[in-house]
């Protein structure tokens, strides 16, 4: 079953911010994550999916059928909430067999689902515990237990790992994604975390001031990002502003920087992208697009290691393995990819 | 400090102590502590007409307050919560509050001068004596409700049951009800020990046979002072078996440690 949503608009009436026409599709099975800054549209757009929310303009289907103006309850949607949610009177199989009893399920069945939903999230030990003797991460998976067990036609995560701390983030992660795979639900996930979007997800949605600005695979949009901002968002990245001066040279503040330009006119506008992983450290002399200047910061990530070289004209990031003096950097013409201004 | 806080507890606990040891003492006349010991203060309670039937009248008009105040704070309590303008959430604050702030001698001299005239002839009654502890009594209500309802996120949660499926009915039975119900429960206590132990408005507006228990035991301070204890000290019982009463009731609410439903 899928979620399709075309041409989605809506404005709050006193912000005036909202959503300015965003399409897009998640397939069945398929998981879909949707990040952009604060305020970008990204907890609307799944107000909006819910039905929490009308649209203005455009419509929603779920599993092909038009949910548009169509209310909450009967959308048929499995929602994590971003503090869970779980009903503090009730047990975690209670939680988990509610929407079971909502839809009239006997209480011998809806007890043995809810038992076995909860036991595929490894809590069935904990089954008779209330939501505040649960840890972060337990009513997590109660949550979760609790928006599929009824069988949704998709399900939506609305930023539902930022409560708990890194460690279990990161266990989380794969675990909602091992349950989305078993179940074969068509996700969407919001979140404002990029690193857990592009780990998690099959295909990612950048948002920015209510416009879907990128929608592709976590590699294409990391290696092929549409724009400055999009490249800027997702990872860590070297942005120079330059004019293309020649066939493959490009003026910027750091001095020129050889990379194909594509045919591009010369005088044209454009921002140059450098992941920080492809820029060299001490090139051998007489490379292209080489540059020396002095180490301003220098962090130890355990398994790699950023720095700023300082340059004139600028700072160029970078991330390498050695543990040497870093005096001169090469950002390869192949790794130099050519964004719209 | 926690010299300070001996202090204070005795200094809470003398007047109910030498309340309860006047009680049963025979005689109390310009002396520390009274002189013989008696339950005969206790007996003369009970044997006087007046004082039972007071006795029956408190515990009618608090049962009747608990429950109309219960039945009219949580949806109220429920539509300040959920008003979406923060105006009206702060006048509809000032207005549920307006009875604690203003004295009960204004409110009682308002209901005479409203239900004293012919058109609305109830001055007197017991209806009127319920009415005006409502009053009196359900902003302490609301502020346990109104402040449980934002700790609990009780829009997310009804946003959570909506998703799943749950109509308004079954929200408002299966999840905010019983979500309210420990708040509910303090709030009643409150709510009881409030209404048992109210003197100056129920002065004012109740009719003679409809006087509460506190308006009776004033005449008993103008007569033996054991009497008077012991008046006293069933107002106190009378007051610990009320919140008893209405926390226990609130208990009785859907079941929050119930069988898997």
């Amino acid at each position: 079953m899928s979620v399709v949503v075309d041409s989605l608009a809506f404005r709050y009436p006193a912000a005036g911010a909202g959503l300015d026409g965003v399409s897009l599709d998640v397939a069945p099975g398929e998981f879909c994550a949707v990040i952009g800054p604060s305020g970008c549209g990204k907890s609307t757009l799944l107000k909006l999916i819910a039905g929490f929310l009308s649209p203005a303009a455009g419509r929603i289907r779920i599993a092909g059928t038009d949910m548009t103006g169509v209310p909450p309850r009967l959308r048929n949607l499995g929602i994590v909430f971003q503090n869970y949610a779980l009903f503090p009177h009730m047990t975690a199989l209670e939680n988990v067999a509610y929407p079971l009893k909502l839809r009239g399920v006997g209480r011998a069945e809806r007890l043995s689902r809810a038992g076995q939903a909860l036991e595929r999230t490894r809590l069935s030990g904990l089954a008779d515990r209330y939501p505040r003797q649960l840890s972060g991460g337990q009513q997590q998976r109660v949550a979760l237990a609790r928006a599929l067990v009824f069988a949704p036609g998709a399900l939506l995560l609305d930023e539902p790992l930022s409560a708990l701390d890194a460690a279990h983030r990161a266990a989380m992660r794969d675990e909602i994604r091992a349950v989305q795979r078993e179940h074969g639900i068509a996700t969407l996930h919001v979140t404002h975390d990029q690193e857990e979007a592009l780990s998690i997800a099959d295909k990612v949605a950048v948002m920015r001031d209510g416009a879907l600005l990128q929608l592709a695979s976590p590699q294409e949009l990391y290696d092929r990002p549409a724009d400055r901002f999009v490249a800027g968002f997702v990872g860590h990245a070297n942005l120079f502003d330059g004019t293309v001066r020649g066939p493959d040279l490009v003026e910027t503040a750091i001095g020129p920087l050889a990379c194909a330009t594509g045919g591009l006119p010369a005088g044209t506008a454009v921002t140059l992208l450098a992941r920080p992983e492809a820029v060299r450290t001490d090139p051998p002399d007489g490379t292209v697009n080489c540059f020396t200047g002095t180490l301003v910061r220098d962090r130890f990530l355990g398994s790699l290691r950023r720095y700023d070289l300082a340059v004139p004209g600028g700072t160029i990031l970078g991330e390498t393995l050695s543990r040497g003096d870093i005096r001169s950097v090469q950002i390869p013409p192949g790794c130099l990819r050519i964004l719209p201004a | 400090m926690p010299i300070v806080t001996a202090l204070y507890l005795l200094y809470l606990a003398a007047p109910i102590a030498l309340l309860a040891i006047g009680s049963v003492g025979q005689s109390w006349t310009n002396s520390l502590l009274p002189s013989g010991l008696t339950a005969g203060w206790y007996g003369q309670l009970w044997s006087d007409a007046s004082f039972r039937r007071a006795f029956t009248v408190s515990l009618t008009v608090c049962a009747a307050t608990c429950a109309v105040t219960a039945l009219i704070g949580v949806p109220l309590a429920y539509a300040i919560y959920g008003a979406s303008r923060r105006g009206v959430r702060a006048a509809a604050r000032v207005l549920f509050l307006l009875p604690v702030a203003a004295p009960p001698l204004v409110l009682g001299f308002g209901f005479i001068l409203v239900f004293s005239s012919d058109s609305l002839p109830f001055l007197g009654s017991g209806w009127l004596l319920v009415a005006g502890h409502v009053v009196s009594t359900l902003p302490y209500l609301m502020q346990a409700l109104v402040a449980d309802m934002r700790h609990l996120d009780l829009v997310t949660l009804e946003t959570a049951a909506e998703s799943l499926g749950a109509g308004f009915r079954q929200r408002l039975f299966g999840i905010v009800i019983p979500s309210l119900r420990q708040s509910l429960s303090s709030g009643l206590i409150m709510v009881a020990a409030l209404s048992i132990g109210e003197f100056q408005l129920s002065n004012l507006i109740a009719g003679f046979l409809s006087r509460p228990y506190p308006v009776v035991l004033l005449q008993a301070f103008y007569g033996a002072t054991g009497f008077a204890c012991a008046g006293t000290m069933l107002l106190l019982l009378l007051a610990v078996l009320s919140a008893l009463a209405s926390a226990s009731a609130g208990r009785g609410l859907p079941s929050r440690k119930g069988t898997p439903s």
